[in-house]
């Protein structure tokens, strides 16, 4: 059904950009969904990124094209705090915060990071865990401190599943076709995101696209959370009564005297 | 069978915390008391987040001890003009209780409160019960009468202002010390999670010499009250209360607790008591050991309110 889907989605691509008569490189960037959903049954899915390449047709051919695909989550405030001994103790003493970062970072490169682009450019998009923007704080400060930091930050975050680089993860299947599954691990979390696909030749940013797809709660589940979130003081009635009930029920049918 | 669950946002197996419900609700049975202070920890050392444990399992006791109560509601073994006044002072304690955890969950400190208080609490009290029930079954192996107990001995009790009459418990005492131990428990079990019975209990019976017979019962009717109001606002405050947890917790929590009262009323108290408090102090050492050795990583993630990630 994905894969029907999929190869769809990427011969409506090509034939796009087949058809468009065109000077300076374009990309066309397709989805396997614009909408996933969470279930009681959600487990965690993948993403299909697909696209094409569009050459420049006045050029000509010197090095292979790089594509680099970057999938962001909503943005989040966290604190990274760390435990510190105090009287034998271990408890939490410094914290950084880092406001807007990306939820779900996961890139896909057809190459190590470092040999498609130098630090710089990859730091002017955000591409890679080492070229993320931590916020006004921290540019320019690299004390251990501060690296420390922002090095536990990414780490929990990928031991989460939630931050993941995967350099060859872009496949080309056709000279100007290319291919990325991004996996969607069950502790995703929800809001809309962002695909980004960069398209490098020889170190050099030459054009980007991108697409967008939502992650949603669906029927029971997002009914329970937005109840939870917006009617506290309902949905806490509900659990009391749901406990009375169990209690009730299990005193009436296990009844011994 | 993984289910996922609503409001700690995480995919867990469904078998595996309807079983947790079950073996913490058959303890719970057999020493007949509400099992929070074995279910909360439990569930934090599975990996859901300390908040919604904890929150979840204030609906849990709910049901268990609404499903016990009914029994000695039946054999007339609730004083319930007692418990009233425990409900009126749990519910103020659990309003303290849940403000508290709100503030330290945004400073970050609620999972290091969470684990004092587990070791000073369970620390003392399966202490202070073990060295008892060690002390009752020597004297009865030695063939030495249990020492009789002697209300009236407790002389700075009765100078205490606002006396009530408690027919049920043959009590005539100062509500203040009945309210300081409301207000105590209410704190701890929304702060903690547990419903506080095996603290209750013993507080009732050794300060306010409360009569063994109606004890558990009218502790069981302060739990649903305090409790109740805990989960109320667990729910408005912190949105941490994940029903689907709750319900499965339940579920297998007042299954276990069958089997487990049919076994306890087969085993002797003194027994019981001490393996109790070896339990009680097996969860508590736990937590120390957690407390004092140096962690895997020391680093972690939160959202400004507190929710770890």
């Amino acid at each position: 059904m994905r894969a029907f889907a999929c190869a769809i989605v990427a011969a409506a691509v090509l034939a796009a950009c087949l058809a468009a008569p065109a000077r300076a490189e374009r990309l066309v960037v397709a989805a396997s969904t614009d909408h996933v959903r969470i279930s009681s049954s959600f487990t965690g899915t993948s993403l299909a990124v697909f696209g094409a390449i569009e050459p420049d047709t006045g050029s000509v051919d010197r090095a292979l094209y790089e594509v680099v695909v970057v999938v962001r989550g909503p943005d989040e405030t966290l604190v990274t705090r760390r435990k510190d001994r105090v009287a034998g103790i271990w408890l939490n003493r410094a914290a950084r915060t880092f406001a807007d970062m990306p939820s779900f970072y996961a890139v896909s490169a057809s190459r190590p990071l470092d040999e498609i682009a130098d630090a710089a450019t990859l730091r002017r998009y955000e591409i890679g865990f080492s070229h993320l923007d931590f916020g006004l704080t921290d540019r320019g400060d690299d004390s251990p401190e501060e690296v420390a930091f922002r090095a536990a930050f990414v780490r929990l975050k990928e031991d989460a599943g939630l931050y993941r680089e995967t350099p060859f993860g872009v496949t080309f299947p056709g000279t100007a076709v290319f291919q990325s599954n991004i996996e969607l691990p069950a502790n995703v979390p929800v809001g809309s995101y962002r695909v980004s696909v960069f398209l490098f030749r020889d170190g050099a940013m030459l054009t980007t696209n991108g697409v967008d797809f939502s992650i949603a709660k669906s029927g029971f589940e997002q009914f329970t959370f937005t109840l939870a979130k917006t009617n506290g003081i309902v949905y806490g009635l509900i659990c009391v009564a749901l406990a009375l009930l169990t209690g009730w029920l299990a005193g009436v049918l296990f009844r011994r005297d | 069978m993984l289910i996922y669950l609503p409001i700690a946002e995480l995919p867990v197996n469904m078998f595996l915390i309807f079983g947790m419900g079950a073996a913490v609700g058959f303890l719970s049975g057999l020493f007949g008391v509400g099992g929070g202070f074995l279910l909360t920890p439990l569930l934090i050392f599975s990996g859901i987040p300390p908040a919604v444990a904890v929150a979840s399992t204030t609906a849990q006791v709910v049901a268990s001890s609404f499903s016990a109560a009914l029994t000695y509601w039946r054999r007339r073994l609730i004083d319930f003009k007692l418990a009233g006044v425990l409900v009126v002072a749990g519910v103020i304690g659990s309003s303290i209780g849940v403000t508290i955890f709100t503030l330290l969950r945004r400073s970050g400190q609620l999972d290091l409160i969470i684990s004092v208080c587990y070791v000073t609490f369970l620390g003392l009290v399966g202490g202070l019960m073990l060295t008892e029930s060690l002390r009752a079954i020597i004297d009865a192996r030695r063939g030495r009468p249990a020492p009789l107990r002697r209300p009236g001995q407790h002389g700075w009790m009765h100078r205490l202002p606002f006396k009530m009459r408690f027919k049920r418990s043959r009590l005539y005492v100062s509500v203040v010390p009945i309210l300081v131990i409301g207000i105590g428990i209410g704190i701890l079990g929304s702060l903690l999670g547990i419903g506080g019975g095996f603290i209750l209990v013993p507080a009732l019976i050794y300060i306010l010499r409360v009569p063994t017979s109606v004890v558990v019962g009218t502790s069981l009717i302060q739990m649903i009250g305090t409790m109740a109001v805990a989960t109320l606002l667990q729910a408005a405050n912190n949105h941490s209360v994940d029903g689907v947890l709750a319900l499965i917790l339940m579920v297998g929590g007042v299954i276990g607790a069958q089997f487990g009262a049919r076994l306890g009323a087969r085993l002797g108290g003194e027994q019981l008591r001490a393996m109790l408090a070896l339990l009680v102090l097996a969860v508590g050492i736990r937590f120390l050991v957690n407390l004092v050795t140096t962690p895997d990583e020391l680093f972690s993630l939160a959202t400004l309110a507190g929710d770890a990630r």
